[in-house]
């Protein structure tokens, strides 16, 4: 126990003395501010020398409106709309977009028979990505108001062929389902990668004691289970700070920096609950561990530092389908893959915390994921240590899977 | 009492690595562990340390079996290795600590030691930036560090200069005085010669000679004669059918037989009134037993 906590001790220290480790979360908090800043820093640079509202010019010149277009303004359809009944040539009109007065402009001509035409005048098509169908509407609508004011027809008659629908959404299914997709993949991708960088930093950790010949002095000063574990729990102790930090910037400068409000529109924070955080926690922990010890395995077994990449792919592999597993079953949550994605071991911790967040997770459902998760972890760590003081003193080409299961099993050694 | 190996084997993967080997260490001083490359050297300390477990055979320190928590020992792997961007100061106190030192103990050791083996200097740098030599030091520190009963050398001097390899010596002869166990294995015969009382030497696994140094040196006849003259004398030595080794200067190295001829030699020079510089008949040296023993 006294060498355990000696190992995490010393393992918390190398990593956060680490130069390499201060710079890269120092980079990763600057970033952070800096993209949330993102919105003021446009500001800084766009005020005053660029008007951001689109200027569309609309020609009326056969003054088929009446005067009414200028109602649109009012509609704040994130255009500025300038009305005139003058007649202006095509030519004029390119004048005026060279000059910057106007972005675009709409001609709109009544024929002698037929329908009215709108001609959408704009400087290079190819760097329009749609017709502004708002505005098109809105056009519409305008005339249909025009032409019904000059039927003469009461309040009433006007307001029983205006529609006038109101919109709502039911389900059929019992479970109510809630919750910001947003947040939810946020919170999966937060997960994923937390749980991913910092379970590596156990396989590299191993890699770099048996490239620098340590091994050796190590194994005759603690027992390999407690290099194992002391070293997983060092570098999980210090990727959960890490991470709670890089939370903790993140919501602090979306306060400060962000409007206000922004934050809310896009985050439901009444879904962010300590009884979340402590779960969310609790399933990095969970994932942390299944991984980290199988990085360690895979580390114990590279004793060249060129080699760890290759070595590691399988377990990296496996991170990746666990994550999409639930990624992409996420957008249907009572779908029976999320469901098996919430229970199997490699997937539930980026899975299990957003169902829960949505209140879709019973009480049974959690504890018997978490079970799996411990299950899962004990049979890991019992491979892990198992092959790790059998291949550390395994210097030379790399391992092959068949070797591991022949030191799994060898008892001689 | 002491440490007891009673017929040790080990196995990896049909080649017989150590085959059946004993040796014993009853009283403190060092005990060299001889052996071509390959010859079951580190093996052998492996398994005496419980790094690897051993097939079969028992091994014993005072009669329990060697594990950490039984014995205090202190290990010299021939592996090299320290963490390289720690602080020489921190890993020294990391082995100290998972030695079951405490902190404070720790920090007056690592402050005696490093002023005997003249690396106070080095304690706050990182590893990677002292030289190999330097290292080494630190590594032998690791090793002693927790005032260990047991201390198993590997090639403790393999890339030491000669001050440094001195600085070292003088403390395994202290070491010895109070009390230590210290098993050293070397490839440099002249070191095993100067510490050794005891010896093993092994080759592909098996033990091919053992015991007291001095008695081993003794059951040897004498195999060479140094001869220093003040005149060419190759003529006399090849009358008496004697082979020269080596010449230079009027000296030689001459083979023989017996002390015999050697003592004929002798005769015939003074008879003739050469000046005779020096003359010793000597017995083979550990070199010559080892080469003759693991020879092929």
């Amino acid at each position: 126990m006294r060498d355990l906590k000696t190992v995490i001790n010393f393992t918390i220290k190398d990593m956060v003395k680490r130069k390499s480790f201060i710079i890269s979360t120092l980079i990763i908090l600057i970033l952070i501010v800096l993209g949330f800043n993102i919105p003021n820093i446009i500001n800084l640079f766009s005020n005053g020398t660029e008007n951001v509202n689109n200027i569309i010019l609309i020609v009326d010149s056969q003054n088929i409106f009446e005067g009414t277009l200028d109602s649109i303004n009012e509609l704040d359809l994130g255009y500025e709309v300038k009305v005139t009944t003058e007649n202006l040539s095509l030519d004029d009109i390119k004048n005026q977009i060279e000059a910057k007065e106007i972005n675009e402009a709409m001609i709109i001509e009544k024929p002698e028979t037929g329908n009215i035409k709108i001609r959408y005048i704009v400087k290079n098509m190819a760097t329009v990505t749609s017709v502004p169908e708002d505005l098109v509407n809105a056009i519409n609508q305008t005339y249909s108001n025009l032409q019904i004011s000059k039927l003469g027809l009461t309040q009433e008659q006007i307001q029983s062929i205006t529609p006038n629908f109101e919109f709502s959404m039911e389900q059929t299914e019992e479970q109510e389902v809630s919750g910001n997709l947003f947040v939810m993949m946020m919170l999966s991708i937060v997960l994923f990668y937390a749980i991913y960088f910092c379970a590596y930093q156990v396989s590299s950790s191993i890699t770099t004691e048996k490239t620098s010949k340590i091994m050796e002095t190590l194994v005759t000063s603690a027992s390999p289970k407690t290099i194992v574990l002391g070293k997983t729990i060092g570098i999980g102790i210090v990727g959960l700070v890490q991470v709670c930090v890089i939370v903790a910037v993140s919501l602090i400068s979306a306060k400060i920096f962000l409007e206000p409000g922004l934050l809310e529109s896009v985050l439901d924070m009444s879904k962010i609950t300590p009884t979340l955080g402590v779960i969310t926690i609790i399933y990095f922990i969970l994932g942390y561990f299944t991984y980290a010890l199988l990085y360690a395995l895979t580390g114990s077994t590279v004793s060249k530092p060129e080699d760890i990449q290759s070595a590691n792919t399988p377990v990296a592999i496996l991170v990746v389908i666990g994550f999409y597993l639930s990624y992409f079953t996420m957008m249907n949550p009572t779908s029976s893959l999320n469901v098996f994605a919430s229970m199997f071991p490699f997937s539930s911790p980026f899975c299990m915390p957003f169902r829960i967040m949505m209140g879709i997770a019973s009480v049974t459902d959690i504890l018997i994921s978490i079970a799996i998760l411990i299950v899962t972890i004990l049979i890991i760590a019992k491979v892990a240590i198992k092959i790790y003081s059998n291949a550390i003193l395994n210097y030379g080409t790399k391992m092959t899977f068949k070797d591991m299961v022949k030191m799994y099993k060898d008892k001689n050694n | 009492m002491g440490l007891k190996l009673q017929n040790v084997s080990k196995n990896f993967v049909g080649k017989l690595a150590v085959d059946n080997i004993s040796f014993e260490l009853e009283k403190p001083g060092v005990f060299g562990l001889l052996g071509t490359n390959g010859a079951g050297k580190t093996t052998t300390i492996r398994m005496l340390l419980g790094i690897i477990k051993k097939d079969k055979g028992e091994i014993t320190w005072n009669g329990k079996a060697v594990e950490r928590k039984n014995v205090n020992f202190g290990y010299l792997p021939e592996e090299r290795g320290v963490y390289p961007k720690v602080k020489i100061f921190d890993q020294l106190m990391y082995f100290a600590e998972l030695k079951g030192m405490k902190r404070k103990d720790a920090q007056g050791a690592i402050e005696k030691w490093a002023k005997v083996l003249k690396v106070e200097e080095y304690l706050y740098v990182p590893a990677e930036k002292l030289s190999k030599g330097n290292q080494q030091k630190i590594q032998f520190m690791t090793a002693i560090i927790h005032d260990p009963e047991l201390i198993v050398l590997d090639e403790p001097f393999s890339g030491l200069d000669p001050v440094n390899s001195e600085i070292l010596k003088n403390i395994i002869i202290d070491l010895v005085k109070n009390g230590k166990y210290i098993i050293m294995s070397s490839h440099q015969m002249a070191s095993i010669e100067e510490f050794c009382s005891d010896i093993v030497i092994l080759n592909k696994g098996k033990t091919v000679l053992k015991g007291n140094l001095k008695e081993i040196k003794e059951s040897y006849r004498a195999n060479r004669v140094l001869l220093s003259t003040d005149v060419n004398v190759e003529k006399d030595i090849k009358d008496l059918q004697m082979e020269i080794e080596f010449t230079k200067n009027n000296e030689y190295i001459i083979k023989i037989q017996d002390e015999e001829s050697a003592h004929q030699l002798l005769k015939n020079l003074i008879q003739k009134n050469i000046v005779v510089n020096k003359f010793e008949i000597q017995k083979p040296t550990l070199n010559d037993i080892f080469i003759e023993k693991v020879g092929d």
